[in-house]
This record gives C-alpha cells, structure tokens and sequence, in this order.
C-alpha cells in the first residue's frame, strides 16, 4: 500500500511520509485523531473499547455503556450474570429463599423469582407450583406470559403491532436504540418480534436487548463474543480475524506465528512486515550488523532475512556475483 | 582501537545495554579496554572487524542475549559461549570455521544460530549439536554439507533451516517431522529427489518459505517446480511420487554433479 490511498479514518485526510501511523485492525489513524469518542482523549496505554464502530477509553465506556447491577446499583466490571432480565454482579445474584449465590451453582426461576435448586424443590414440594397471575390472582396453567419480572395469563395483553391475543411465546422489547424507553417497553407476539429486526447473538441465539458487538458479520452479546481458543470475552480489546473466528491477541499470535524475529513475542505496537517475517518497530534491523531499519531504509535480502546497503557492500565479492544471480531467477519466477 | 575504546566508555556512561562495535578495525578483543566487564549488556556486535579468535573470557557478559560476530576471520570458538544463560541469537556468519568444539550443543535458550558462510560439513559438528531444541532458526547457507544428519527432526521448534548452496545429496526422511517449519532453503545443492514426508510439512502458504532451485531432481518433481513449490509439495505427497522415491533409493543412482569449487571462498582465506 503507497502513502497515496492511505487515509486517516477519522478526518478523511492523508498521512505525511514521515508520519507515525496508527493501525487498528486495519483502519488507519493520525496519532491525534486515535482518541476515545467521548472525550477525545488517547487511550491510556492504548486500551479501548468499541462499541457500535466507536472507540471510547475505559472510563467512558463504563460510565456510558457498563451494565448496572439490579442489586447493588453499581457498574458491573468483569463478569455479568444476565438472568431475570436483568444484570448482576456474581455476589449480588442470590436465591431469594435461603440467600445463596448462585451465579455457578445455577437457579430455576419459580413464579418470577430466582431460586437454587433446593428452595425450588422445597417449595415445589409444597404445593406451590402454579404461578399465580398478577393481574386477576388467577391460577396459571402451564407456561406464564412475562413481562416486567411478573407473570400474568397470556390473554390480559395483546401484541402491540398487529393486536393479537399473547400467549406465552410473546416477547418483550425493552429498548432499542433510537426509541425511548415508553416506545419499546411493550410486548409483541413472536411473528412481529422476529420482523422488528432485534439483533440474534451469534453465540447463544437470543436477542440482543443491550449493548452488541458487531464483529465477522454477525452481532454478539458483548459477554458472549469471545476468543476461539480461550473463550474469554474480548470487552472491548482488540480482536483478529482468522477464517471466520476470533482470537484474542495472544491466541492469535501463538496459533498464526505472528511473532517478532528478534524478540519473538507478540508485537506489541505497530508491526513491521517483510520476507514473510514481523518485527516490533523497533527491532527490524540488518541481521548482519544490527543496525536499525526503518520503512524507508533499502534493504537487500539474503535468506530471507534483511541486510542493509552497509553490510551488503562488505560482502565477499564471491558472494555477492551468487547473490545477484540468484537474485535474477527469483525474481524471474515470481 | 581507540574508537573501539570511545563506543565503551559511551556505553559506560549512560549504562547502554546494546554495544555496536561494527567495522572499528578490531583484531584482538582482549585489546579492547573494559569489554568484558560489561556485565549487564545484552547485546555485543561486533561485525566487520578482523577478530581471528574469541576469548572464553566472552562468555562472562551473562546477560547477553545477542551476540554478533558476522563477517571477522574466526578459524575456532569457545566452548564457553554454549554456557551464556541467556543467549538467543548467535550470529557467526561469514567466518572461517571448519568445525565446532565438542559439547557446543548446550545451549540453554538459543533461538537464532546463524553459521551461513563457513565451512563446515555434517563430520565437523558435535555430537549434542541437535539437541539445541530451543533453536527456530538454523542458517546453515554457504558452508559444505553433503548430508544432514537424521538427528534434525530433534530440533521440534524449528520454524527456518537454511541449507542453501552446500553440496547435499540428500535429505533425511526425518526433516518431515519438523512440523512447525515455514522456510525450507534448498536452492543449489545436488538433490534429485525428497523425502514425500516434506509433502506433509506446511510449507505451501503464503507465509512459508521453500526454495529448491538449481538442484538436479528428477524430471517429475522439476516440472513441478516450474508451476511452483506448492505444486512440488503435492506431487510428493501422491502415490506415483512414493513409488518412484523407494525405487529411486533402493537403486542408488550414482551422485549428480560435482563439489563447486569454492577456493575463492572468502572462508577459505588462510590467516
Ligand atoms: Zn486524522
Ligand atoms: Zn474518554
Ligand atoms: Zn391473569
Ligand atoms: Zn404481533
Ligand atoms: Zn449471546
Ligand atoms: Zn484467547
Ligand atoms: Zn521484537
Ligand atoms: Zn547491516
């Protein structure tokens, strides 16, 4: 690629030649236009998080975007327990019988309460399994319909957009972007759900009601888009690409070999790509004399590996006459 | 040697790591002042000067991690070096080395060893030096192999290996069982046929690396070479090529070619 069709993602305009460039998952970026989309700030060491194709540093990504525990009230960092329609930190989702967490231990909802499998058994036993509906106190038979964390007979409501009876398939949307909370917060039957164009996360199939990862073509649950390897949600970091899955850096780097030559770690900053090697921008140098390249400096290539101009001249003459002819024939087969 | 002397007492100073002496006219390093007392440094290079012999004193930079010595007039090196605890690359490139002390193959963290333009042949190297399996690169260019030993499927980390213009004859079966190898040079050696276990090596993406012209194989595999490498892989991996390689090996063809002359070898030059 020249400098010529390269252009800032964010001002539209190019880059000079000397320019350090910022390259993020392919887009390119001036240094000062690679900020967070709320306060135009650059990252603190170079951590963001995108969230619907913008980039924002971690302190406004959770104050905009976090998740919100409906215990404690708190934002919710590292693990979300998403269950009751709503989010949770791990200690906060409890049964609502004997107080257990049960974030690992796994819960039964009984008549629009989260219990553990003990209480639910207990209170089964009791006699008292029928959710009882919230509107006429009658008794249910078989699934409720749930809206708003209570239970109700299906045929008390109606789908919002085409007005048929509900049942207990309805769906409720609770918002949407570009809708205010009052528009969404309605019930509608499966047939106009579905055409209401809710993204499905392309992990666990279920609509995505919060925030959505965008990401091969498919939107995700931000919990549920996850490395290949390690399943450990990206949150935000980087991510590669490779046959249609996603890698976490590290994953990345150790199953596709995208290691610096010299240093053999993952790269770090911006990489450096030649004779089918990486280098960390700071270790790409002649491999004779260790003396630093840059984009600009000419190189020769012996065994696949750079030699400056320097080195090259002070090679045995005997060698360089081989060097140039085989130059030739590779040169001629490509 | 007093510019050698400056670089040192500069290094001194700001407590610089990484030592360049390149080109300063070095001879001897025991004439350059302080140089083995630099115990942090972690990279010593020394390339284009006229070092006829490494001190074992060397290896008392512990820390060193790189140390380049390309292109001087090196005939031996210490066996100390092999203990440098954190060496990684080792760059011994265009010397005059006819062979490697016993033990060489000890050591403990080498990524890089780079011996392309010496001359040595597989009757000169120690016996542990396949047990360098830390190694990821191995330059082995320009020196004067007839034969690889099997012991190269040791070398499980091996991603390059280098055997470009020696004298080889053939290639051992166990070079297929370096399976994270993505460079192969081969290029002007007296091959005629390889081993169908290199078939099964990933060599044919676009990252990898395998050059194999100017050898004299066997018209098959030379038609294929002419539609590319990846083609050449696919070929050694079918049934026709397995057949013709047992009856290659079991006639035992009278060996192609001649030894290059390689008098006007700068490694050849006697001190
Ligand atoms: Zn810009
Ligand atoms: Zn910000
Ligand atoms: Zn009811
Ligand atoms: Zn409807
Ligand atoms: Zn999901
Ligand atoms: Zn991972
Ligand atoms: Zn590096
Ligand atoms: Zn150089």
């Amino acid at each position: 690629m020249s400098l010529d069709n390269m252009f800032c993602t964010r001002c539209g305009d190019g880059f000079e030649a000397n320019e350090k460039i910022v390259n993020s998952n392919g887009e390119l970026w001036h240094t000062n236009c690679f900020v967070c989309a709320q306060c135009f700030r650059v990252f603190p060491e170079g951590i963001f998080y995108e969230f619907e194709g913008r980039k924002y540093c971690e302190r406004d990504f959770q104050v905009l975007f976090a998740p919100c525990c409906g215990k404690c009230n708190e934002f919710i960092i590292g693990r979300v327990i998403k269950a009751m329609n709503a989010n949770w930190h791990p200690a906060c989702f409890r049964c609502e019988e004997c107080n257990i967490e049960l974030a690992d231990a796994g819960f039964i909802k009984h008549a629009g309460r989260a219990l553990c499998h003990g209480c639910n058994a207990r209170i089964k036993a009791d006699g008292l399994q029928n959710y009882m509906c919230h509107k006429c106190h009658g008794v249910i038979d078989g699934e409720p319909l749930r809206y708003r964390g209570e239970v109700y007979h299906g045929y008390h409501f109606t789908c919002a957009t085409c007005g048929v009876e509900l049942d207990h398939t309805a769906r409720e949307v609770k918002n949407r972007p570009g809708y205010a909370a009052n528009d969404v917060n309605n019930l509608f039957c499966l047939r106009c759900h579905d055409k209401m164009g809710i993204p499905i996360c392309g992990a666990c199939r279920r609509p995505i009601e919060e925030r959505i990862v965008t990401a091969l073509g498919k939107h995700w649950h931000v919990e549920h888009f996850v490395c290949a390897k390690c399943e450990k949600p990206f949150h935000g970091h980087r991510h590669y690409e490779k046959k249609g899955l996603a890698y976490c850096e590290q994953h990345y780097h150790q199953l596709f070999g995208n290691l610096c030559y010299v240093c053999n770690q993952v790269i770090a900053g911006d990489v450096f790509t030649a004779l089918n090697k990486a280098w960390c921008v700071h270790h790409f140098a002649c491999s004779v004399c260790d003396a630093p390249l840059s984009t600009r400096s000419k190189f020769y290539e012996y065994d696949e590996r750079p030699a400056c101009r320097r080195c090259y001249e002070k090679f045995p003459v005997e060698l360089r006459k081989r060097l140039r002819r085989a130059h030739h024939y590779t040169v001629r087969r490509n | 040697m007093s510019k050698a002397k400056k670089v040192i007492e500069e290094a001194k100073e700001i407590n610089n790591p990484e030592i360049d002496l390149v080109d300063k006219g070095i001879t001897n390093l025991e004439e350059v002042p302080g140089l083995f007392n630099l115990a942090n440094i972690t990279r010593l290079s020394l390339s284009h000067n006229k070092i006829h012999t490494v001190p074992a004193a060397l290896a008392n930079l512990m820390n060193l991690e790189i140390l380049n010595l390309a292109n001087n007039h090196i005939e031996e090196l210490p066996l100390s070096l092999s203990s440098l605890p954190k060496l990684r690359i080792l760059n011994v490139s265009l010397n005059r080395l006819y062979s490697l002390p016993r033990g060489f193959g000890a050591f403990p963290v080498l990524e890089i060893l780079d011996l392309t333009y010496n001359n040595l042949n597989e009757r000169t190297l120690p016996g542990n030096f396949f047990m360098m399996e830390s190694l990821r690169a191995l330059y082995l260019g320009d020196n004067d192999f007839e034969y690889l030993p099997p012991e190269i499927g040791n070398l499980k980390n091996l991603q390059i290996l280098s055997l470009r213009e020696n004298d080889l004859i053939e290639l051992p079966r166990e070079v297929g069982q370096l399976t994270r190898l993505r460079e192969l040079h081969l290029q002007a050696n007296r091959l005629v046929v390889l081993p169908p276990e290199i078939g099964s090596l990933d060599l044919a993406s676009n990252k990898a690396v395998l050059r194999l012209e100017a050898n004299f194989w066997v018209p098959p595999i030379e038609d294929q070479l002419k539609l590319g490498p990846s083609h050449v892989l696919d070929y050694l991996r079918s049934e026709t090529y397995r057949v013709l390689y047992s009856r290659h090996m079991s006639a035992k063809p009278p060996t192609p070619g001649e030894v290059r002359d390689k008098s006007k070898k700068a490694s050849r030059a006697k001190s």
